[in-house]
């Protein structure tokens, strides 16, 4: 019973994190058409931001986490104008950019961090909250779960009250449509893309201190992403946050019994099933051809 | 036993009766003419005896044969084919090897046979079927173009000689007319008549009134996805319903 | 297709100095350098046989898995039944054959986006299942025992009778690649790639050539796999990452995948490259990443268009003309 409770509560955390950079991704596809491949290496460069300026320049946690957004948002900017714009008639050639990205991000962070084994941050938040007397959570989890949820919650705000959230809506569902509305394509897509990476680098550093930071770690990211991209149906910004939150409680469950590797088996599995039986995804829309 | 029976076909989109209780027949090696304002539902149902679209009731029977939820590449090998309302060509391929494409269901070949060259025979007849029915349609001499460089008249023709070369028994034309001018039209005029002595059955897809009245000798009249008129062009021309079903749709 | 073999002096003259090229060239190199030969050698086969599986417009991210596939037919039957090379490179085609035809049954019900991030999602699922199955597939360590066989006397293990041995082989399954790409069967794929509905119309079961491509293309890289693993004598799902899917989709894409040659000058090129910058060892992905975000941006038809792009700058021959949609 406590090992079920404190796995449901270890799955939210998880779900926040989740939510955060599949967000992004379905953003910047449902925008752009662009699957980005480098995601995953956005989360990883807020996380080396948070390395390098909190546990190595000493600044404060906060303020690093500052940076690590404001870095990656500009390195999400970046791409969007010499990458992702010219190469809007193509969609695999906005992907292959993406994974040319992905490669020199990583060189980045190997250059940056050295070649040794993977960095650790010391949790800036000490203690564990106990719940119930059978639930414990670390405050470094606790302060994660409480700013992803945040940063959801502004999102959601953003999307559904400002004029610049309803109009992104509008050409996630159909750029033609919203073309001919008079919506500038463009400007949405730095929107999208702002919004996008953004929330990878605040993933990145609320993931910093809760594990280990190498250039590498984007992989996982992606395949995650991936996942609950699919499963929550690709132009979903509400089924990608469902579909992160029950899959995170899905793979943290199938780690506790099964171990991780055969959790992401099953989140794969489970993804090409979504994929044949519903393809739009458990609230997904139908993307136009 | 008509070749084409369509008896009570419904196609629903959503909440839209694309198709409502349609029913009608082709008999062999007719021109059967399908006209009917815009949105009327012919293209659909175009579609849904081509097996592209699955009809949500109703019966489509070809030679007596029921054919309704087959794939379209079944229904081709049963000899129907249809041609595309815009212009659908392989763009990047040559007017010979679009034609050559159409050969697919007579020179169809095995992994093995491709490797080690057992078809000769057959794609050597095939190639040789692509040039007769490009000589027929006047598109010889431009057999080594990109289909994406022709004119749209020629693009025309040579989207009929794709259908044409896979050897159909029923042909189903959307507006081959649209866009051409007089000449080009009176050009295609012939060529369907060619067709049609072929022995091949057509219906034809037509918003061109002369082309239609000069091809057709029996029509039917959709609208709103309801059979609204059938009959001999000069008595649908007289139709009220039908006078005013155009009337009250004219742009 | 229309010029299917057409042939004159001038490719014969080509086709002879490639063939002494190859034949010769691996008694000019170090040993190192003959490693890297071999290994190229196999990537040619890689290529090609990934460009089969795009013809018909889609781009799967399952072939590196693929050649995992044969890797691990290949070692197992190796190491269980005692087969030698000759046995198991065509039973590692087979499997890798197998494998893809019950993929395409989800697979295939995708098309473009769905169906790229379904092969990855399948692929990786695969590689996994490599990594989890410790009794079977050794886990993340893989397996070993896997060799070349010594035969009258030669050993096959030397770089360079495998480099021969890798030759033929590759060279029969170019051919074989060939001659289906220039057949009915690949007009046909082309023709899905270019329009579906239309080919349709006309009697083809996309589903089936789309299958049929590939099933074949899998067999090619399976077969490839076992060529690798063979040389290298162990086997780890780490060789069959994303990471070198990548490389893959980067040799065709820079070379040009319009043309059945396209990939193969991308992989040769690149791996000369790829040689040449071997001091800057950490930098090297960050090279190929620009590399890779520069022929897509300046070169998107790949280095196989440059001759064809040169002689319409310099006024020699005809330059490629818009297509005009009318006359009119
Ligand atoms: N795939 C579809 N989904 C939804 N509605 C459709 C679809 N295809 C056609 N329709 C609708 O069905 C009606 C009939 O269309 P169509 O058969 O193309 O008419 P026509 O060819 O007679 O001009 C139109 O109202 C059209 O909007
Ligand atoms: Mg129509």
């Amino acid at each position: 019973m406590d090992l079920v409770l404190q796995s449901i509560v270890n799955g939210l955390i998880q779900g926040g994190f989740y939510s955060l950079f599949a967000i992004g991704l379905v953003l910047i596809f449902g925008v752009m058409r662009v699957v980005n491949f480098a995601h995953g290496e956005l989360v990883m460069v807020g996380a080396f931001t948070i390395w390098v300026v909190h546990a190595q320049f000493g600044i404060g946690y906060i303020p690093a986490i500052a940076v690590a957004i404001v870095l990656v948002t500009v390195i999400g900017l970046l791409m969007e104008r010499v990458l992702f714009r010219p190469t809007r008639a193509d969609p695999l050639a906005g992907l292959i950019c993406s994974i040319g990205v992905l490669f020199i991000l990583q060189v980045i962070a190997t250059l940056v961090g050295g070649d040794g084994p993977s960095k650790q941050v010391p949790p800036p938040y000490h203690g564990t909250l106990v719940l119930f007397e059978m639930i414990r959570i670390p405050y470094q989890r606790v302060f994660s779960l409480v700013v992803s949820a945040a940063a959801l919650g502004g999102l959601w705000f953003f999307l559904t009250r400002s004029k610049f959230g309803w109009a992104l809506r509008a050409v996630a569902m159909d750029r033609e449509v919203a073309a001919l509305q008079g919506i500038n394509t463009n400007k949405i897509s730095i929107v999208a893309i702002s919004v996008g990476a953004a929330l990878a680098g605040l993933a990145g550093g609320l993931v910093a201190p809760l594990g280990n930071i190498n250039p590498h770690m984007g992989h996982n990211v992606i395949v995650t992403a991936f996942i609950v991209t699919i499963v929550g149906g690709v132009g979903s910004l509400s089924g990608a946050i469902l579909a992160a939150i029950l899959y995170a409680m899905f793979h943290t469950f199938v780690t506790v019994y099964f171990g991780a590797t055969i959790a992401t088996i099953a989140g794969l599995t489970l993804m090409v099933v979504v994929l044949i039986v519903k393809p739009t995804g458990i609230m997904g829309v139908k993307v136009s051809e | 036993m008509s070749l084409l029976e369509v008896s009570s076909l419904t196609k629903r989109f959503g909440g839209l009766l694309a198709l409502d209780d349609v029913s009608l027949t082709v008999e062999e090696n007719e021109i059967r003419g399908l006209i009917g304002p815009n949105g009327a539902g012919k293209s659909t149902l175009f579609k849904n005896i081509a097996g592209f679209h699955k009809p949500t009731k109703g019966a489509i029977a070809f030679q007596g044969q029921s054919i309704v939820g087959q794939k379209p590449h079944t229904i081709a090998e049963m000899g129907i084919v249809r041609t595309f309302q815009e212009t659908t060509l392989f763009q990047e391929l040559t007017v010979f090897d679009n034609a050559l494409v159409g050969t697919h269901m007579t020179a169809k070949t095995d992994v093995f046979s491709a490797i080690l060259g057992l078809d000769k025979a057959v794609q050597r007849r095939a190639r040789k079927k692509v040039m007769e029915v490009l000589d027929f349609m006047g598109l010889a001499d431009r057999k080594d173009q990109l289909a994406s460089e022709l004119p749209l008249g020629s693009q025309r023709a040579l989207a009929l000689s794709v259908a044409l070369v896979s050897g159909p028994k029923l042909m189903l034309m959307d507006e081959p007319f649209a866009g051409m001018n007089a000449e080009e039209t009176n050009h295609m005029m012939d060529l369907t008549r060619k067709v049609r002595e072929t022995g091949v059955t057509i219906v034809l897809v037509e918003h061109d009134m002369k082309a239609v009245m000069g091809l057709c000798s029996y029509l039917t009249v959709l609208n709103f996805g309801q059979v609204l008129a059938e009959g001999t062009p000069d008595e649908v021309r007289n139709n009220e319903n039908v006078i005013e079903a155009y009337l009250s749709g004219a742009k | 297709m229309s010029d299917q073999g057409r042939f004159n002096l001038r490719h014969a003259a080509l086709g002879a100095a490639l063939l002494v090229i190859v034949v010769s060239v691996p008694h000019f190199l170090k040993f190192h350098h003959q490693d890297l030969l071999i290994f190229l050698t196999i990537n040619v086969l890689v290529v090609c046989s990934y460009r089969l599986v795009t013809l018909t417009g889609e781009w799967s991210l399952i072939h590196a898995v693929m050649l995992g596939v044969g890797a691990y037919a290949a070692t197992l039957s190796h190491n269980h039944l005692g087969l030698e090379i000759w046995f198991t490179l065509p039973l590692a085609g087979l499997t890798g054959a197998l494998v893809a035809a019950l993929l395409c049954f989800p697979l295939l019900r995708m098309t473009q986006f769905y169906f790229l991030i379904g092969s990855f999602a399948a692929g990786e699922a695969i590689r996994l299942i490599w990594v989890e199955w410790v009794s079977v597939f050794g886990g993340t360590s893989g397996l070993r025992g896997v060799e070349a066989p010594v035969v009258w006397g030669i050993d096959f293990l030397d770089p360079i009778p495998y480099y021969y041995f890798c030759l033929a082989v590759v060279t029969l399954c170019l051919l074989i690649l060939y001659r289906i790409e220039n057949s009915r069967i690949g007009l046909t794929l082309h023709a899905i790639h270019w329009k579906a509905a239309l080919a349709e119309s006309v009697g083809v079961d996309a589903w089936k050539y789309r299958a049929l491509a590939f099933i074949i293309g899998s067999f090619f890289a399976a077969i490839a796999g076992g060529l690798k693993i063979h040389y290298l004598g162990s086997v780890t799902p780490n060789q069959f990452t994303i990471g070198f899917m990548v490389f893959i989709l980067i040799w065709v894409i820079v070379g040009g995948y319009n043309k059945f040659y396209g990939p193969i000058i991308g992989v040769v090129v690149l791996t000369i490259f790829d040689e040449s910058i071997r001091e800057f060892e950490i930098v090297r992905p960050a090279i190929y990443g620009g590399m890779l975000i520069l022929s897509i941006l300046f070169l998107p038809l790949g280095l196989e268009s440059i001759p064809s792009k040169f002689r319409s700058w310099f006024g020699a021959g005809s330059t490629p003309s818009e297509p005009p949609l009318t006359d009119r």
